[in-house]
């Protein structure tokens, strides 16, 4: 009878553990900031990684001037938003902190936590005149700005391996139907049209962001955001789904794309070895191959906008992606005038040099000064030039939602791809996402 | 268990009335650092989570109170039915495949041979590797153009391992089974070891090969053993985590998602605490029922020694 006991406590234990996963992980959030900012001190919260040279370069900028000093706190990798989210409605909140804009800050504007830039960009309309329009609506949240851009952009590309495309003399495809053509000539030549790393599952939601929005414009997407849930269900967003559907079952992306990742240098592989003809993916494409394939970089790495569609109501300019990363302020900061000061370096000539200099593209106004200071010239400038001139630059759904609505979405492209769900399995899905 | 053995291997040489005598019981006061430690990080956890389990609370602000909001809404979530599934099914397979395979490994190594020494010892070293460090190098050598299915396509097809739920299944149950048999294997080395030498030099004497001692003299002497391993492995197996977060996130769409990953889905992803929790706490009563019935219906509880009449 001990044994018995002493083994159901154990196993009570056991159980008892998959519990504790949530609350300590909510307690120990060990931040390096201690929210002391009555004692002349801003914190800046930051996403840990090596754009932090840039960052720590600026606030020693600021310090050198400001009586109330700016303190660079960083929270490294994946954990990011775990983290914000523990300590942002505590004495340990920051300031200033990193944020993707849209979905990622919405729940704390809900909250009531964020302070809007309206009353600082009135008295410094350089705040929000000095920076590209489609990104710095990003951090636009029910009118109000949240949020001042301070990284780089990061849009969404068509990426080709020239060599495949030249020795199955294929031409780079201008619209949607010299795509589906291009499939069938590079299937008939044995090669995988397109490298898809569906096994991250964001990949898969980029061909979903460029065709709703080739096909139907911006509009469905941020009426469906705004909770028309009809807007999922209207012709536009089937005749998207109708053309995704034609790509899939033309063979586009062969057959094994769910055991394919981009983020384990799966798909990446595909493209520089000649194995696949095209690759979707963001901006950073560029120089993950330049780390892992060097010499293809430099000889095959085509890069262009994504195909029109004939007859869309979407401009053929539009971008989608990343727009930028954000810095928001919040309400109960001490010293707004200090941050005020401080986002004010966030469009200055030296924050502009930093960020070229380690391969990261500004989105502000006075960036093109120094394009030919940066480590491809030539790609910073195709890029520019593509978000300077987008009407319109769809963040990614997967940040446009709150995050609730992360896991549905990549589940629902994911089985749209396999086939597991079809047209109305996807937008009964997309109509039950949460929008707050 | 190995306690009880030991007691047995003891008692074997003493009058039992003095054995049973010599023995105080400690008083309360040595359990109490343990206890201590299991109320605040078992129980009180626990109840935290119940509590939680009927709020409404995105990690901002305080929970507020939602009634059986989040109860009713689980029990009608396809996903949370479909997860629990997955996580028996994961549970079954993983004891399916690697009860036998260490029974065997774990007898075969008892052996005192040297070579039998060395290879058990090299046999060990998955368990010493992080499971996330497995997990990653498994999906590389998984990678369907790179990887192992590209060189052998007769038996992988092309190679989408990932891209269907018999797959994905597969491999989270080959990986799991290359993980944790070392560990099994032990149990059962152990215990193969304390299989006293007479019973085989009896049954020697009266004939028996290797196949039947096997069967009629160390399987029915493994029983605790077995019983021990296969808790473990139930237990292990309902709480999977890591191997499915880097192998499959939970993938094709729903199809490996198992309960604690659901888990950590609503409430570190979606940052739903309340609908998470309530997936945490629904997890721990079918963990306990099923761990109860495994329990009582091998006579764990009972728990008789293997070596009496000896």
């Amino acid at each position: 009878m001990r044994s018995h006991t002493r083994l159901s406590r154990s196993l009570a234990a056991g159980s008892a553990a998959v519990v504790l996963g949530i609350t300590l992980t909510a307690c120990g959030s060990g931040s390096g900031s201690s929210g002391d900012s009555g004692s002349g001190e801003i914190h800046v919260l930051v996403y840990g990684d090596a754009t932090n040279k840039v960052e720590k370069q600026i606030v020693d900028t600021f310090n050198k001037t400001s009586k109330v000093k700016a303190v660079l706190d960083t929270i490294p990798g994946a954990d990011y938003q775990q983290k914000l989210q523990t300590i942002i409605n505590t004495k340990q909140a920051p300031d200033i902190f990193f944020n993707w804009g849209g979905g990622s800050i919405k729940p704390f504007v809900d909250a009531g936590l964020l302070m809007p830039l309206d009353d600082m960009i009135a008295k410094d309309p350089g705040l929000k005149a000095n920076f590209l329009s489609s990104v710095f609506d990003t951090a636009v949240v029910d009118g109000k700005a949240y949020g001042v851009p301070m990284r780089g952009t990061q849009p969404v590309l068509l990426f080709s391996n020239t060599k495949v495309l030249a020795d199955a003399g294929v031409a780079a495809p201008k619209t949607f139907d010299e795509l589906l053509a291009a499939v069938q000539t590079l299937k008939s030549k044995g090669v995988t049209p397109i490298a898809l790393g569906g096994g991250d599952q964001w990949p898969t939601l980029m061909w979903f962001e460029y065709l709703y929005d080739r096909v139907a414009g911006p509009d469905l997407f941020k009426k469906a955001l705004g909770g028309d849930k009809a807007a999922w269900a209207s012709e536009d967003s089937k005749k998207a789904l109708g053309m995704l559907k034609q790509l899939i079952d033309a063979g586009a992306f062969g057959t094994n794309f769910d055991s394919v990742k981009f983020t384990d240098g799966g798909s990446p592989a595909l493209l520089a070895r000649g194995k696949a003809a095209f690759e979707l993916m963001g901006s950073w494409e560029y120089s993950t191959q330049q780390d892992a394939n060097p010499d293809f970089t430099k000889s095959s790495l085509g890069y262009g906008s994504f195909p029109t569609v004939t007859g869309g109501k979407g401009d053929p300019k539009n971008v989608v992606g990343n727009t930028n990363n954000f810095y928001s302020v919040l309400k109960k900061t001490k010293h707004p005038e200090a941050v005020a000061e401080f986002l004010k370096l966030q469009y200055s000539d030296e924050f502009v040099q930093g960020q070229l200099a380690i391969g990261n593209l500004p989105t502000t106004s006075n960036t093109p000064k120094y394009l030919s200071s940066a480590a491809n010239p030539a790609y910073s400038a195709f890029q520019f030039d593509l978000v300077k001139a987008a009407p319109s630059f769809q963040l990614s759904w997967d940040q446009a939602y709150p995050p609730a609505a992360i896991t549905p979405i990549h589940q629902a492209v994911q089985q749209f791809f396999n086939g597991q769900i079809d047209e109305n399995g996807f937008i009964k899905a997309m109509q039950a996402l949460p929008n707050s | 268990m190995t306690t009880t053995l030991a007691t047995g291997a003891v008692t074997r040489r003493r009058p039992a009335s003095r054995a049973g005598t010599a023995v105080t019981r400690p008083g309360f006061a040595w359990a109490l650092p343990a206890t201590v430690f299991f109320v605040l990080f078992a129980i009180v956890p626990l109840v935290l989570v119940a509590v939680l389990s009927f709020t409404r609370w995105n990690g901002l602000g305080s929970p507020e109170f939602a009634g059986f909001d989040n109860w009713n809404r689980l029990f009608d979530d396809p996903v949370m039915v479909k997860s629990l599934w997955l996580s028996l099914l994961l549970t079954l397979l993983g004891v399916a495949v690697q009860t036998p395979i260490s029974i065997l490994l774990g007898v075969w190594a008892a052996g005192h041979q040297r070579n039998r020494a060395v290879l058990s010892a090299i046999y060990f070293v998955p368990l010493l590797l992080s499971a996330t460090a497995v997990s990653v190098l498994w999906r590389a050598l998984l990678d369907p153009n790179f990887g192992i299915p590209a060189e052998a396509g007769w038996l992988f097809g092309d190679g989408n391992l990932f891209g269907s739920q018999s797959g994905a299944i597969g491999v989270l149950v080959v990986v799991g089974a290359w993980q944790f048999t070392p560990f099994h294997t032990l149990i059962y080395q152990g215990a193969a070891r304390a299989v006293p030498p007479v019973l085989y030099q009896a049954a020697a004497i009266d004939g028996a090969g290797t196949v039947r001692q096997f069967f009629h003299i160390t399987l029915p002497q493994l029983r605790n053993a077995i019983i021990t391993s296969v808790i473990l492995m139930v237990v292990g197996g309902l709480t999977t985590f890591d191997t499915v977060l880097i192998l499959t996130q939970g993938g094709p769409g729903t199809d490996t998602t198992i309960s604690a990953y659901y888990m950590y889905q609503k409430a570190f992803k979606g940052f739903d605490f309340g609908t998470g929790s309530a997936v945490a706490l629904l997890l721990v009563l079918v963990a306990t029922v099923i761990s109860l019935a495994v329990v009582r219906l091998s006579g764990y509880d009972r728990m008789r020694s293997t070596s009496e009449g000896l």
